[in-house]
């Protein structure tokens, strides 16, 4: 198994921080009150750890305002304790499909994940099915067309359905792929377990899936909690730890590739973080930030990194 | 198929091969030999290498000095023993004709010499990446490998070209020579400069340099050196999709650092070029599999006939040319090469 790391710019803070985000965050969150507070929806408590499957009984609790969410002790995912049907869910995010503007670097990141990932493997992955990410990411299909060169896409919508994913389990095996791209749905989804069955029972032997997922084991996370801007509940039902969904994925079958922690922002949301609020002296970290120059939040994030712990993760698995 | 194995120069070489084979499990070294009897050898020693023959070998593993390699092989190989023998192979190509011609007396037997850099795990998936077709063309290689000479420098074998055939870029630049080949082909073009700086009563050189071209219009530049006070390995590929780069290697002494593989894909512009400093993958690498990887090859040839991919004889001599074209492009090193080899004929 490969543990790469991503070696890159350090994002624009405003990217996390701005405005647009800010309006994004308020636009789930009310999407989400307005769940709460409408009876006509059905909700599942999760009793189990959805990645480890460790007893919600023996979690901490991660965060109490609006929805409940719990820390796993036996894994370290993040998970909230409810979560509505899982057509509710996708019919909500259809409803709030927001075009974001020069996604071209995560586009390219992506393809070339696939590119090098192909290369390593030694295996021709010419067909490629895109999970819903497209549907949400509006240049997604153009940037595969003008950048993935030899290889045939595909895109599965996202389309409202059922909590086992019988009709995108239909729409997967029809498309026959030998690789399998799900950057958005793990930490979305109302049973990520359900989402992975699905695809595994769709797809032959030796297909090769590319999932991401938001990372508990982020330092942004372990410092901020719930505070931190990434943390968006409707879009975080599930915030995998690397030990979690490797455990998940090697129960539902899957051997492990490659995994990763890829995220660059870390850094950047904890020096703004500890730069703007009054009384957050944590110690060592609060004067870290105060005084770090860029170069320093390149060298932690990469530390990050390398040491697994960036919020943002991603597994290369095989069927 | 158990192979019984004699071991000729049982030094940190010979032991190093000892263990791999021990690990593989498909080997029994029944002898060792070396100018001294260890008494605490794992195995019984003789310090005739012909006595190792007594033992009825199947292999004969060559861990001995440059200039006894030739003979060791030509024996081993008269005598109907399957060989692996430790780089560089011998002091100049005519060593390694006169091997290559011992080997085609023997076609049934394997020869095959170690060129472990081609199996470190970096490596291999460098060459995987690039085998794929994912970067392109290749263009361009940069490689350096060097370390600081180290204590008796001048009194080490290595250094005396009698018994080694020159210095620092046949012992160890070698390595980097032949990577290059792998990735690359022969070269057909080359200049360098040859040095000696800080060991300037050593009659080898310290320091190589050399840029080359293929025929295929691929350049190559090495420098290859032992006033490399910080120890380093480092091997560059630029193609025309991005570029993969190998830095530090893992060795018996650890001194080059973990093995860390970065490649990258370029990120184009709207108009369709490449936008400065991509995003990279790096991955590292812990353990060194090499000497495993090598003794397996050896055995899957010899007890199933697999064809070798590494350390063929062909390899061996190409990259021995390619070592002596580069001191025989310093135009000024030959010509004091020749001065030396005046002096010491009187």
């Amino acid at each position: 198994m490969q543990t790469p790391v991503f070696l890159d710019h350090l994002p624009d803070i405003d990217t996390v921080t701005g405005q647009k985000p800010a309006q994004y965050r308020l636009m789930r969150n009310k999407a989400l009150l307005d769940l709460m507070l409408d009876d006509q929806i059905s909700w599942q408590t999760r009793s189990t750890c959805p990645a480890c499957g460790e007893p919600l009984a023996k979690s901490r609790s991660f965060s109490q305002s609006m929805l409940e969410f719990q820390r796993c002790s036996g894994c370290n995912t993040i998970y909230a304790t409810r979560v509505p049907d899982q057509a509710t869910l996708d019919r909500v995010r259809l409803g709030q499909v927001v075009e974001e503007s020069d996604r071209e670097f995560e586009f390219t990141s992506l393809l070339n994940w696939v590119s090098l990932t192909e290369a390593r493997l030694e295996r021709r992955l010419d067909k490629v099915l895109d999970v819903r990410f497209a549907t949400q990411a509006l240049g997604f299909v153009e940037a595969t067309k003008r950048l993935s060169h030899n290889r045939d896409w595909s895109f599965l919508a996202l389309t409202p359905d059922s909590d086992d994913f019988i009709a995108l389990q239909a729409e997967i095996a029809v498309a026959a792929p030998k690789a399998v791209l799900l950057p958005t749905e793990l930490d979305r989804v109302a049973d990520p377990a359900a989402l992975l069955r699905a695809v595994k029972a769709a797809v032959s032997p030796g297909t090769v899936i590319f999932a991401a997922s938001s990372c508990a084991d982020g330092l942004e996370y372990e410092i901020l909690g719930a505070d931190s801007p990434s943390f968006v509940p409707l879009d975080r039902l599930t915030v995998f730890s690397i030990q979690g969904f490797e455990t998940l994925a090697k129960n539902l079958g899957f051997k492990t590739l490659e995994v990763s922690t890829p995220g660059r922002r870390d850094a950047v949301i904890l020096e703004r973080y500890f730069k703007s609020a009054e009384n957050s002296d944590i110690p060592f970290w609060s004067s870290f930030f105060r005084e770090a120059d860029k170069n320093r939040l390149r060298d932690l994030q990469i530390l990050l990194q390398r040491s697994l712990k960036s919020g943002v993760l991603r597994f290369v698995l095989e069927t | 198929m158990t192979l019984r194995t004699a071991i000729i120069g049982y030094g940190k070489m010979g032991r190093i091969r000892h263990n791999a084979m021990e690990r593989h499990g498909g080997f029994d070294v029944v002898v060792a030999c070396d100018t001294a009897v260890d008494p605490n050898a794992r195995v019984p020693m003789v310090t005739d290498p012909m006595a190792v023959y007594d033992y009825d070998p199947d292999v004969i593993v060559c861990s001995v000095p440059n200039m006894m390699i030739p003979d060791v092989v030509c024996t081993a190989l008269a005598r109907g023993k399957h060989v692996f023998s430790e780089k560089p192979p011998g002091r100049n190509s005519q060593d390694v004709r006169r091997m290559m011609k011992a080997e085609a007396a023997a076609p049934n037997l394997v020869l095959k010499f170690g060129f472990n850099h081609r199996v470190h795990d970096a490596i291999e998936e460098a060459h995987k990446l690039i085998q794929a077709g994912t970067m392109g063309d290749l263009y361009f290689m940069r490689g350096v490998y060097g370390k600081a000479g180290g204590p008796n420098y001048a009194q080490n074998w290595r250094n005396d070209p009698e018994q080694s055939g020159g210095g620092i870029l046949i012992d160890q630049g070698i390595h980097m020579l032949d990577l290059f080949q792998m990735f690359a082909g022969r070269f057909n073009k080359v200049q360098s400069f040859v040095q000696r700086n800080f060991w300037t009563d050593v009659p080898v050189e310290d320091n190589a340099f050399a840029l080359m071209k293929n025929e295929d219009g691929i350049v190559a530049s090495v420098h290859s050196s032992a006033t490399q006070w910080q120890h380093t390995f480092r091997l560059e590929l630029y193609m025309r999709n991005g570029f993969i780069s190998v830095d530090g290697i893992l060795s018996a002494s650890g001194s080059y650092g973990t093995e860390v593989l970065t490649v990258a894909l370029n990120r184009l512009d709207p108009t369709g070029n490449p936008i400065p400093n991509p995003e990279s993958q790096e991955i590292r690498f812990t353990e060194d599999h090499s000497w495993d990887k090598e003794i397996a090859e050896f055995h899957a040839a010899v007890a199933e006939g697999q064809p070798l991919k590494c350390g063929t004889s062909q390899q061996a001599l190409d990259v021995m040319e390619l070592v002596e074209a580069i001191y025989a492009a310093d135009e000024d090193w030959s010509a004091a090469l020749r001065k030396d080899t005046l002096k010491v004929i009187g």
